[in-house]
């Protein structure tokens, strides 16, 4: 601190000082400790104490009856002291329902449904596996692009693969709608070729499948892992690899012990960029699914929020799919052996 | 491509026509999607042509609610610039005059938004700002996606300020210049290009971002929760409109930019 204070003087140091940390405060830290606080509680369920109240309230009814028709005067006293406590305990449990107990524990975390906890561990593989196959597929092409020279890269690289990166997300997605659809490309294409028969419905029902939702995630992500493959690869000097060459290596040998080396933090990045994304996407799975199905956890949570409104098991979802994210980008980096600053470049 | 000195000719013709095979794979999507915004068919197809029409883009626009969500796109990022450019900014001075150990902690805090998925960016500010009572809305957006865009433009300053020359900023002082003025001569003007750049990937970042926003954004809505929102409810080609602007705006802004390059190079 005292260095800034150095350079910028005590009035513009505490400014910067400042603005950073409300910036942590406002922006990053505390709303996540607020969403983690509210997945931490529940309110107590109203439907038992409402239960009471009704039960309550008709035994005041059948008292004042009984009141109303007795005659002797210390009957009907005994019977309106019995009215009036009824009356006040109903009042006491119609305050609590208004305003349940907040009561703290783990039960949202627990409270989680069999169902919904396969569909977390479905959406956690798929993610795995979308993350897998875009390494697959992008080792190639990085290492092609990163390699070449000349200004047709520059073309590849700028308008090839940074145009369809730049395009917005949910548009990437739209247009695999449009080719899975019932009367998308796919089938119009089976159409012409006498496959299927579009005229009686006789489509193949693609977006029924939940493949269509994997299909659409590896297009709309696959560029996240590109790019920061290329980045590390094109620092490689070219040198090593003929070097290597030279001295009788393989290709496969030079992959192994030169080039996948010298990616490791490219990969490690990309792999945590992409499944990232993929797990915690909720573009893809609601476009694909036209909001009908519940195949992906990120729709579960937005249903908590904004159809069943219970903020707190939202939350509990919530820090669940955080927890597993951090997991994954610990592993990553434990794995290539790289730090936070190798990532984030 | 002319990596051909590393490899072998024939791995190189392989290797060639992968590329161009994903290049393929990544454009013919964006084609058809394309193709469908100048059909005169009411359902958004390229199989079933029923000819050329510029209809759609008409209908877009007169289209209020996709107007009124551009409008608010752009409210948002012009808010996302101001907050986080700033918080940047801050973060990035502080971070390269710190020590190793701390400035790693640090740097980890304020790194982590980027690694952390969007939605739960959203989900986080949107609980946080009901608790001031602040509902759901563009201001919650604004502060949701801040919190992940200034710690990209953080990124672009501590780049720009590891190449600068500290001893200017020093002589300035020795020769009794003011803190206020060295900030304002000398760091400012050496950031300034590292503002515009950041600037502008804030506003690109903010203008599509979907994920962080939808659940930020409560009964409000963006351009881009407008189209989601908008593709629930059968397709209709008006959004493939949108997306034909999306992509002729995007390819020019590259063409430009190589262009540009290529020319500088000559000079």
């Amino acid at each position: 601190m005292g260095s800034l204070a150095r350079a910028y003087g005590r009035p513009l140091a505490a400014l910067i000082i400042g603005i950073t940390v409300l910036w942590i405060l406002a922006l990053i830290v505390v709303p996540l400790g607020a969403m983690v606080e509210q997945s931490l509680w529940w309110k107590e369920s109203a439907g038992e104490t409402s239960l009471t109240i009704d039960r309550l309230y008709n035994d005041i009814a059948t008292l004042q009856l009984d009141r109303d028709s007795a005659t002797d005067t210390e009957k009907q006293a005994a019977l309106d002291a019995e009215i009036v406590a009824k009356q006040a305990q109903a009042t006491e449990l119609e305050a609590s329902e208004k305003n349940p107990r907040k009561i703290y524990g783990l039960a949202n975390f627990t409270r989680m449904s069999e169902l919904h906890i396969y569909i977390f561990v479905r959406t956690i593989f798929y993610a795995l596996l979308v993350t897998l196959l875009a390494l697959v597929v992008c080792y190639p092409l990085a290492y092609a692009v990163a390699l070449a020279s000349g200004p047709r890269k520059t073309v590849v690289l700028t308008v090839a693969l940074i145009v369809p990166y730049a395009i917005n997300e949910l548009l990437r997605v739209y247009a695999w709608l449009m080719i899975l659809d019932y009367r998308g490309v796919i089938n119009g294409v089976l159409g012409w070729l006498g496959v299927v028969d579009l005229d009686n419905r006789g489509w193949i029902p693609f977006l029924e499948n939940p493949s269509a939702v994997f299909v659409a995630m590896i297009y709309t992500y696959v560029l996240f892992m590109v790019f920061p493959m290329v980045n590390t690869l094109e620092t490689l000097d070219r040198n090593q690899i003929e070097a290597a060459r030279d001295l009788g290596a393989t290709s496969w040998r030079i992959h192994r012990r030169v080039i996948i080396p010298h990616a490791k933090p490219g990969i490690a990045v990309g792999c945590i960029m992409t499944f990232m994304l993929s797990a915690g996407s909720y573009s893809v799975p609601q476009i694909m699914t036209r909001g009908q199905g519940g195949d992906w956890f990120s729709q579960l949570v937005y249903r908590q929020f904004y159809e069943s409104n219970n903020w707190n098991m939202g939350s509990a979802y919530a820090v669940s799919l955080l927890v597993v994210c951090t997991l994954f980008i610990l592993l990553m980096m434990r794995l290539f052996g790289v730090g936070l600053r190798d990532i984030a470049k | 491509m002319s990596a051909a000195s590393t490899e072998s000719r024939g791995a190189q013709l392989v290797l060639n026509i992968y590329v161009g095979l994903f290049v393929l794979y990544l454009f013919l999507p964006l084609a058809v999607m394309s193709a469908a915004a100048f059909n005169a068919y009411d359902y958004p197809s390229v199989t079933q042509w029923q000819g050329f029409t510029l209809k759609w883009f008409v209908a877009l626009a007169h289209d209020q609610r996709l107007l009124q969500g551009l409008w608010n796109s752009l409210l948002v990022a012009l808010g996302v610039i101001v907050v986080s450019i700033p918080a940047g900014l801050c973060g990035a001075l502080i971070l390269t005059r710190l020590q190793a150990k701390t400035g790693t902690a640090l740097y980890s805090v304020l790194v982590s938004p980027v690694l952390t998925p969007g939605i739960i960016l959203g989900i986080s500010s949107l609980i946080f700002w009901r608790r001031f009572g602040v509902p759901g809305g563009l201001f919650v957006a604004v502060m949701a996606q801040s919190s992940f865009i200034a710690s990209y433009a953080m990124l672009l300053f501590l780049a720009r300020l590891q190449r600068q020359d500290r001893t200017q900023e020093e002589a300035a002082l020795d020769l009794g210049a003011g803190h206020f003025m060295v900030f304002r001569r000398i760091t400012l003007p050496f950031l300034a290009p590292t503002a515009f750049t950041a600037a502008v990937v804030a506003f690109l970042q903010s203008f599509e971002n979907y994920n962080t926003t939808v659940f930020a954004i409560g009964g409000e809505w963006t351009l881009v929760t407008e189209i989601a929102s908008r593709l629930r409810f059968g397709l209709s080609p008006v959004i493939n409109v949108v997306g034909v602007i999306f992509v002729a705006l995007t390819v020019a802004a590259a063409v430009t930019y190589v262009l540009l390059n290529s020319r500088k190079k000559q000079a």
